[in-house]
């Protein structure tokens, strides 16, 4: 039989990492990430590079829309390095059919934020496929900017000891469109999707910070696990300090998910020296954005490649890579 | 008895422990073999004192030769199967209906069957299937599919019957030697509808200590702590730790609707093979919402998988970890047996959540 590509090798956890391994190995050895799995590529020099695609369903929600979704999510991948979001492009792949009105709200949504993050659409591309070859509409999003720090920031810079920092609220972007697939009442909760440039700007002088990452597919729970796994240092979070938001407690308890791996796009945790947490708390705490930013744990050299949690209990367990698929449970 | 602090309940337990001597406790209901393990309260356990994963998670003890079934009512043509999320991962030895789906099959993931019935009155076109697996807390809700179906008319939906009762498998459980279980923390689920009499003989009959509880960590400590009073003391009984979920008579309502519906019948685990009375089947009244006589399924077979102990895990003779598989030939990735395919199987779980034995 032949091999087909499933869906759970999408989800960010263990299968994607295989999936795109698989990929890359097809490219010579001066293609893809130089630096492991970054959110983004330093190309020469300063300047560096990312892309995504964007195929969320629905494609409003409430919190956003994928017009945003798709600025928010590529302009954070080089906020979370130290880069300056300076130009992007953007295809786009409509199907037959789509009501013209509603290609237009998603594209006003992503010129707004485009605009706010003083974003320039650099070029751009479309294709009008027959109705059934794509669901809607499809965008896909390059980004480009310099970096205004001296050295890049990565997880290659990660210390035992550092402070780990959460800036917000996690998994409530995932949650939002969890409950709405499955038609369950959100309970007044919004999706976090927002660019992270503006509040991550004023953390770039500080010397001690390290590394930062977006908490998006795989939510907080991978984050972790891809920084253990690519550093064999340990990561140690209190679940006492994560602050959940209550619909996103109640939603996952009836789906049985675990809010760890539920996707954040207006999140990010960072690493940076213990002396300098103070400083990154309240700067990040004076943007709105930033608010509910908390100190969630530490950057360990025991239990190396290893994620370990102190629960609430009192007691400890480990934080896994999720495998596939998240799927509701049974009852 | 119990105070939510941490350092307390630890206290307390340690306390009772001492009095217990070693003793393994087991629970029987996937939801709490993963709030064990997220909340971290393995770790918390006195030196001693073991904690089994039983057959409680539904996907994992649904047979082979059932999804087998499954996947060949997803392939007839101009059929939707319908069935709840971590069902349609697992798989059987034509693969899962999660690859079948990749193959064109319609397979869809429903929170509730009844939500079934806006679907097959919009497609009339079509059979839609349900494919009912679970314990006595999903049975009620086949059951009012059924019920539904027929008093709105709606004839094209069929269910595919596979519904499990938790004692009959208590019952073996109970009955073996090389178990040595003393105490039994009890499905907070399944109790909301079948209450605590049916119990009774586990405490009476076979002197194993009982305990419904709740799905909070802290919640699940203050059953732990009731079964190792009750050994300790030497008078197992059945106690509802989780009076605020669970009525001592259950779901009355519940019941009947399940009796209404359905009859016991022979059935078989995956891991534990046949066990007489645990399944459910559908009575004559019924019959024509069978989906196996509406689309001519042929019954497949279950072969056992070669190397794989997950019916030892199960039945709690030895830990997901003392099994030769664990973690070498099978992970969550790649599978052998079914408990470790589950979010709620415990191979899974103690692979995702505790291979490093609960120490960091």
């Amino acid at each position: 039989m032949k091999e087909l590509i499933s869906l759970g090798e999408g989800s960010g956890g263990r299968l994607t990492a295989q999936l795109i391994a698989g990929i890359i190995e097809n490219f010579g050895a001066q293609n893809g990430q130089k630096d492991g799995c970054e959110d983004c590529t330093f190309v020469e020099g300063s300047l560096a590079v990312t892309t995504d695609g964007f195929t969320v369903s629905p494609r409003f929600f409430p919190g956003g829309d994928m017009g945003h979704l798709s600025i928010c999510g590529s302009t954070n991948d080089l906020a979370v390095r130290g880069v300056r979001p300076q130009w992007l492009t953007m295809g786009m792949i409509i199907e037959e059919g789509l009501p013209r009105e509603e290609l237009h709200r998603l594209v006003k949504s992503a010129a707004a934020t485009c605009a706010q993050l003083g974003v320039t659409l650099a070029a751009g591309d479309t294709k009008v496929v027959p109705k059934g070859a794509a669901e809607g509409v499809f965008f896909s999003v390059t980004a480009l900017g310099h970096s205004v720090t001296s050295k890049p920031l990565g997880m290659d810079r990660l210390k035992d000891g550092d402070a780990l920092i959460l800036t917000t609220s996690p998994g409530r972007h995932g949650t939002v469109i969890a409950a709405l697939r499955y038609g369950l009442d959100l309970g007044g909760l919004e999706s976090d999707c927002a660019p992270l440039w503006p509040l991550l700007e004023p953390l770039l002088p500080l010397p001690g910070l390290h590394c930062m990452r977006d908490c998006t597919r795989g939510g907080l729970g991978t984050v972790l696990c891809e920084w253990a796994e690519s550093t064999s240092l340990g990561m140690e979070i209190e679940e006492e300090a994560l602050v959940l938001h209550p619909s996103v407690t109640a939603i996952c308890d009836i789906l049985g998910f675990d809010p760890l791996y539920l996707a954040s796009e207006g999140c990010a945790l960072i690493a940076c020296a213990p002396e300098d947490a103070d400083t990154v708390l309240s700067r990040l705490r004076a943007h709105p954005l930033g608010r509910e930013a908390a100190l969630i744990g530490h950057v360990t050299a025991e239990h190396g490649g290893i994620v370990g949690m102190k629960t609430s209990l009192g007691g400890t367990r480990i934080v896994d890579m999720p495998i596939g698929e998240i799927l509701p449970r049974i009852c | 008895m119990l105070d939510s602090s941490p350092s307390k309940a630890r206290a307390v337990l340690e306390a009772l422990a001492r009095r217990t001597g070693p003793a393994t406790l087991m629970e029987v209901c996937g939801t709490h073999t993963v709030s064990i393990f997220r909340s971290g309260l393995r770790s918390l356990l006195p030196e001693g004192i073991r904690l089994l994963s039983g057959p409680g998670c539904p996907v994992c003890v649904t047979d082979q030769a059932d999804i087998d079934q499954a996947i060949a009512a997803a392939a007839v043509p101009n059929v939707t199967l319908c069935t709840y999320g971590d069902m349609i991962r697992v798989p059987g030895r034509g693969g899962s209906l999660r690859e079948a789906m990749g193959r064109g099959a319609d397979v869809r993931v429903v929170m509730s069957p009844v939500d079934m019935i806006p679907l097959a009155q919009k497609q009339p076109e079509r059979e839609f299937v349900f494919f009912a697996v679970g314990f006595e807390t999903t049975t009620p809700q086949t059951a009012l599919l059924l019920k539904e179906a027929d008093r709105l008319g709606v004839k094209n939906i069929s269910v595919l019957v596979r519904h499990k009762r938790v004692m009959p498998a208590l019952d073996l459980l109970a009955n073996d030697a090389e178990t040595g279980v003393k105490g039994f923390l009890l499905p907070g689920h399944v109790s909301t509808i079948i209450g605590l009499e049916p119990y009774r003989p586990l405490a009476e009959k076979y002197g194993i200590a009982c305990a419904v509880g709740g799905f909070e960590g802290t919640q699940i400590l203050l059953a732990v702590a009731s079964l190792l009073s009750q050994i300790a003391q030497g008078q197992p009984r059945v106690v509802n730790a989780y009076p605020e979920g669970v009525r001592d008579e259950g779901n009355p309502d519940a019941r009947a609707l399940i009796d209404e519906c359905f009859r016991p019948c022979a059935s078989v685990w995956r891991g534990l093979g046949p066990i007489p009375d645990s399944g459910l089947e559908l009575r004559p009244s019924f019959a024509h919402r069978d989906a196996c006589a509406r689309l001519g399924l042929k019954a497949f077979e279950s072969v056992p998988i070669p190397g794989c102990r997950c019916g030892d895990v199960l039945r709690g003779r030895i830990t997901p970890a003392e099994c030769p598989l664990f973690a070498r030939a099978c992970t969550p990735q790649e599978p052998v047996g079914p408990c470790m395919v589950s979010s709620e199987g415990s191979c899974g779980a103690w692979y995702r959540y505790g291979r490093t034995g609960g120490k960091l």
